[in-house]
């Protein structure tokens, strides 16, 4: 196996508890996924399914309440593999990590930026830990980043308050923070909801740019399909804490398999359809994952359940074509027929 | 008719389904107060609170029942005896609860040594006190009898009455010790406790009004008649409220009669504390002078003074009444130092604060500790309030 | 930020002219003045009372005149002459009246503020980082216990714990030398402050004044930054390698320190209650005894230029803690820039 296709991040049965009055929740149940350098892997998902923890989990960022466990391997700059979740999430090692060869984009930029220093101050904070010492060099490197994300007049910029900035540019801003150590993973979680549709397109270009330049692996976490399908090589669906559907963009795109799958793609609005087709949704919205009943976590909203079946197990990950693998009992009997 | 046992059960989860979703319709279409109140009654120190808050109010209700003595029974043979020790068996026989009968005499001296003792205090520069002692006379046990008449009373205000829970027919009982008067420090606690718990009620009450009227003036008209009321606020929080209170308190009269100065020290402690609520009050109108929901009510042609009592006084009320609820901590203790420092409370009237008067020399709480025992209360009123201000503050959270 | 200072030094000169009204207002409150509580006291005494001398007083002090009128002449000679009025009961002018004690109340509320602040502010950022462990209870316990207890009682329970130890009571900030001193006016207020018995002296006032403030500033710190821990530039900082002491004391700190600086001005009025009381309690040489004689005997120049005082030195606060809070928020300075 050659270097180059050996994955930058492996993830394996990752899972996130959370303790609580009622129980024990568990919003990530088993999640497992693998990125290659320069490659794009997109986290799909409603809101609540599990998403964000799961990137935060890779930081070791969660709260303290949040216990991860599962193994996360991850190839450093020197080549070596370390399992993130052994460190201590508030030790060295792991901040050392952090920032420098793992970096991420918060979704919402308007409250990521402490409003109390400028946001060169908190850009050059980044370069100050991870690659100088000297001021003078922390702040060049600083100001190219910005010029490079697109913030224009960046020597004025730089000792401008997040208050005086657009949401457009502290978006750019937040990629200059994330992108200015020159990170191996780039977790990019919702970089774009915040923002209207023309800043979204003009920021996922960056973006784009940007990894080529530097061939990063990223992880992008969204909601939405239609970025997916502009940004990602390989997609992987999530529902309640699992992925139910993986593969490249094209298989997904071309043929869903889950029938939650299918339900988000259907409730895409598309560019020529009729007038008359209603959008579809999906009924109801992702439940607790506390004290969940055995069987299927899509059952109550699927609409090709089929009863004593899907609700006795969940089913696992079944490959079908090439890359392409999904959870559901549907896939199991057309395999076994074929 | 006959039933077979399958259908009966198949009835009774039917049934217990039913309960079941009737509860959680309940829950859905609670009421805000009723949410919180279910809130709060999860809040560990606010319950403990809220009991023994009402344990004191309930107390201090039947006041004229549960103390033995009235406020101006005194002995003066009893002067600052210490509690008196109640008493199980006697002679090793057990006669249920008794006490013996306790009280201070003068030291029997000879004339040469009085006139000594008169010469080494006039050396120290101090007033000639007679020296005492307590003598118990352990013979005759006096049992503590239950529902035995004493001194006269209004029972509620309203029904005259001479009965009191407990106490006994000869001699007296002090279960919290005699202040420097003999009078009984427990009887005194808990008549003092009518004055003390109700004043921060009422005092609450006139700046509620006072903070609800001239926040909304100055909320809802705004211009120059908000710009004076704001200056006006910003003086008064200005001032040290004690020194303030204070100088006001010395405006009052001697020799008024006590329900009149009760009421003028109320009127003072809450000429004060309204600008609190009354900025709280204005905020809110501003902010919510311009949510949709006034604005739709306005375009469905809703009056004013509808809008105002209807949509948004309820908007905002939950959170005035736990500013008002932190708010009397600090009323307690503005009474209480007035009352201590004599310009609040005066005898014949009590309160807490008059009780403890007595503490204000070191040398007579290192000679009797037991005036120390109002504190006791105070602290714990005022804990009690602070706490279940808390748990009110976090139940009317909606985001908690 | 020149100009911000400046529009708010002028907003407080009308509140300092409406607060000298209601002061004056207040003070000429009780029934009768002082000459008639001084005639009344005479008269017990069984004294004639020269008709004619009392009416040529009552002139002389504007008494027999409306309270408005009083008040702007004494406004008036304030402003003109720096002349607070007279004070009857200690025969003296005013200011050379308070001019004894009220050095040392300043200094005494200066110390207890540092104090206040010194002993809040790291417990309440405890408090916080450490939530729920066994020190964030004891001290929100304690917290809770020095805000219910009134001051005064404070002061006589650490009295009598003194005396309980030590055999002595405790009598007042000053040793007797030093009091025999200050009052023939061999030794000046501020050659005490280098004293080192002054200072052991001036712990028990200190500890009874500033505990309730101290723990209400501990609440509000610790409140505050809960807050800020749980905002999202923490992950986001957190995100980028900084560490968890960085975290607190770069970012949330700063931003957690907001309320207890605008908070400023409570915690001097809240030491001006303290000290008025306890030092009436323990006998402090303050101004709170001298406020407390004053209003009984109806001196009311001397009351009411204490009062004036206190309240001009809250405004201060005041004003000083808008300042700090423009240097430490920048949004706070730009919209008052703005505002012009």
């Amino acid at each position: 196996m050659s270097e180059i296709t050996e994955p930058i991040i492996r993830v394996n049965d990752l899972r996130v508890n959370i303790k609580m009055d009622e129980g024990t929740l568990t919003p990530v149940r088993g999640v497992s996924f693998e990125i290659r350098p320069g490659e794009t892997l997109g986290l799909v998902g409603e809101s609540g399914c599990g998403k964000s923890l799961t990137s935060k989990a890779i930081l070791g960022i969660n709260e303290k309440k949040c216990q991860s466990s599962g193994e996360i391997f991850f190839q450093g700059e020197d080549g070596k593999t370390i399992d993130l979740l052994k460190l201590n999430p508030r030790g060295k090692e792991i901040r050392a990590i952090r920032g420098k060869q793992i970096s991420m984009i918060f979704q919402e930029p308007m409250v990521a930026f402490s409003p109390m220093y400028t946001i060169g101050n908190q850009i050059n904070e980044c370069t100050m830990l991870h690659i100088t010492k000297d001021k003078k060099e922390s702040k060049a490197i600083t100001l190219e980043m910005m010029k490079k994300v697109g913030i224009a007049n960046a020597e004025k910029r730089y000792d401008q308050y997040p208050h005086e900035f657009s949401g457009g540019m502290l978006q750019r801003a937040l990629i200059a923070m994330a992108l200015v150590c020159k990170p191996r993973l780039l977790i990019a979680d919702e970089p774009t909801t915040a923002l209207d549709v023309t800043i979204q397109a003009q920021i996922l270009e960056l973006m784009q740019q940007l990894q080529k330049e530097m061939q990063m692996a990223i992880l992008f976490i969204t909601h939405d399909l239609g970025t997916v399908a502009k940004m990602c090589d390989r997609v992987a669906v999530m529902y309640l804490g699992r992925i139910v559907e993986t593969g490249t963009a094209r298989e997904i795109y071309k043929a869903p398999q889950h029938p939650y799958t299918r339900g988000l793609m259907g409730s895409v609005h598309k560019i020529g359809s009729r007038k008359l087709d209603r959008l579809y949704s999906i009924e109801g919205t992702v439940p607790l994952a506390l004290n969940l009943k055995p069987g299927c976590g899509f059952y109550e909203r699927c609409d090709a359940r089929v009863e004593g079946v899907c609700d006795q197990a969940e089913p696992d990950l079944i490959q079908l074509e090439g890359t392409h693998c999904a959870a559901c009992v549907h896939c199991r009997k057309e395999g076994k027929a074929e | 008719m006959t039933m077979s046992e399958a259908d009966k059960k198949a009835l009774r989860a039917q049934k217990r389904a039913e309960k079941a979703r009737r509860k959680e319709e309940k829950y859905y279409l609670a009421s805000q107060w009723q949410l919180m109140a279910r809130k709060l009654g999860k809040h560990q120190l606010a319950r403990i609170s809220l009991v023994i808050l009402g344990f004191l109010y309930f107390v201090a209700l039947f006041g004229n029942f549960l103390a033995p003595y009235s406020l101006t029974e005194y002995d003066a043979n009893s002067k600052d005896l210490p509690p008196t020790p109640v008493h199980f068996s006697h002679d090793g026989k057990f006669i249920g609860p008794f006490v013996y009968h306790a009280e201070r005499q003068t030291v029997k001296m000879s004339v040469a040594e009085k006139s000594a003792a008169q010469k080494a205090a006039k050396e120290r520069g101090e007033k000639y006190t007679p020296p005492t002692l307590i003598a118990t006379d352990d013979t005759e046990p006096i049992p503590i009898k239950w529902f035995v008449h004493g001194s006269s009373y209004k029972f509620l205000g309203l029904i005259e009455s001479d009965l009191h829970l407990f106490g006994v027919e000869k001699g007296k009982v002090f279960l919290f010790g005699a202040d420097s008067m003999g009078r009984d420090l427990f009887s005194r606690i808990i008549l003092g406790s009518q004055v003390s718990l109700t004043i921060p009620f009422a005092g609450t009450l006139i700046s509620f009004v006072l903070g609800l009227v001239i926040g909304s003036i100055s909320g809802y008209f705004g211009g120059w008649v908000d710009n004076v009321i704001q200056r006006v606020i910003e003086v008064l929080n200005s001032l040290p409220s004690l020194p303030l209170w204070m100088a006001l308190s010395a405006a009052i009269p001697a020799g008024i009669p006590p329900v009149q100065m009760y009421l003028l020290i109320t009127i003072i402690l809450s000429l004060i504390s309204w600008t609190g609520l009354a900025r709280v009050v204005r905020g809110k109108f501003m902010s919510l002078k311009n949510e949709d929901y006034v604005m739709a009510a306005k375009l469905a042609g809703v009056s004013d003074m509808k809008i105002i009592m209807k949509h948004m006084v309820p908007g905002f009320m939950s959170y005035l009444i736990v500013n008002l609820t932190l708010g009397i901590p600090s009323m307690i203790i503005g009474e209480t130092s007035m009352s201590f420092l004599g310009l609040g409370i005066q005898s014949p009237a009590t309160s807490w604060g008059v009780l403890l008067k007595e503490a204000q020399d070191v040398t007579s709480i290192a000679l009797h500790p037991w005036c120390l025992i109002p504190l006791f209360f105070v602290v714990l009123t005022v804990l009690a309030f602070n706490f279940l201000g808390d748990g009110m503050r976090d139940a009317a959270d909606p985001y908690k | 930020m020149g100009n911000y200072i400046l529009k708010r030094v002028l907003t407080f000169l009308p509140i300092l002219l409406i607060m000298s009204l209601v002061i004056f207002f207040i003070i000429q409150l009780p029934p009768g003045d002082y000459l008639t509580s001084y005639v009344a006291g005479l008269k017990a005494e069984g004294q004639i009372v020269d008709e004619s001398e009392l009416a040529s007083l009552k002139e002389r002090y504007g008494l027999d005149q409306p309270w408005f009128m009083q008040y702007f002449k004494w406004m008036g000679n304030i402003l003109t002459r720096f002349d607070f009025g007279y004070s009857f009961k200690y025969e003296a002018p005013v200011w050379s009246t308070i001019a004894s004690v009220l050095p040392m109340t300043i200094v005494v509320s200066l110390v207890t503020m540092l104090f206040n602040y010194l002993v809040g502010i790291p417990i309440g950022i405890y408090s916080a980082v450490h939530q729920y462990s066994i020190g964030d209870y004891c001290f929100t316990l304690l917290g809770f216990i020095g805000m219910a207890v009134p001051n005064f009682l404070f002061a006589i329970l650490l009295m009598y714990g003194t005396y309980i130890w030590t055999g002595t009571a405790f009598i007042g900030l000053y040793t007797s030398e030093v009091l025999v001193g200050l009052q023939q006016g061999t030794m000046q207020w501020w050659e005490v402050l280098g004293r080192g018995d002054f200072w052991g002296r001036m712990a028990i006032p200190i500890i009874v004044i500033g505990t309730s403030g101290t723990c209400g500033t501990l609440r509000s710190m610790r409140a505050q930054m809960l807050d800020e821990l749980g905002r999202n530039y923490v992950l986001c900082a957190r995100a980028k390698g900084v560490s968890e002491k960085r975290i607190v004391y770069k970012y949330c700190l700063r931003a957690a320190l907001n309320p207890t600086v605008s908070g400023l001005s409570g915690v001097l009025s809240h030491i001006f209650n303290g000290s008025t009381i306890s030092a009436i309690v323990m006998n402090l040489q303050l101004v709170g005894p001298m406020l407390y004689e004053a209003l009984k005997a109806q001196d009311m120049y001397l009351a009411g230029t204490i009062l004036l005082v206190m309240g001009f030195l809250i405004i201060i606060g005041t004003l000083l803690s808008d300042i700090l809070l423009a240097w430490l928020d920048p949004r706070i300075r730009f919209s008052g820039r703005r505002a012009e």
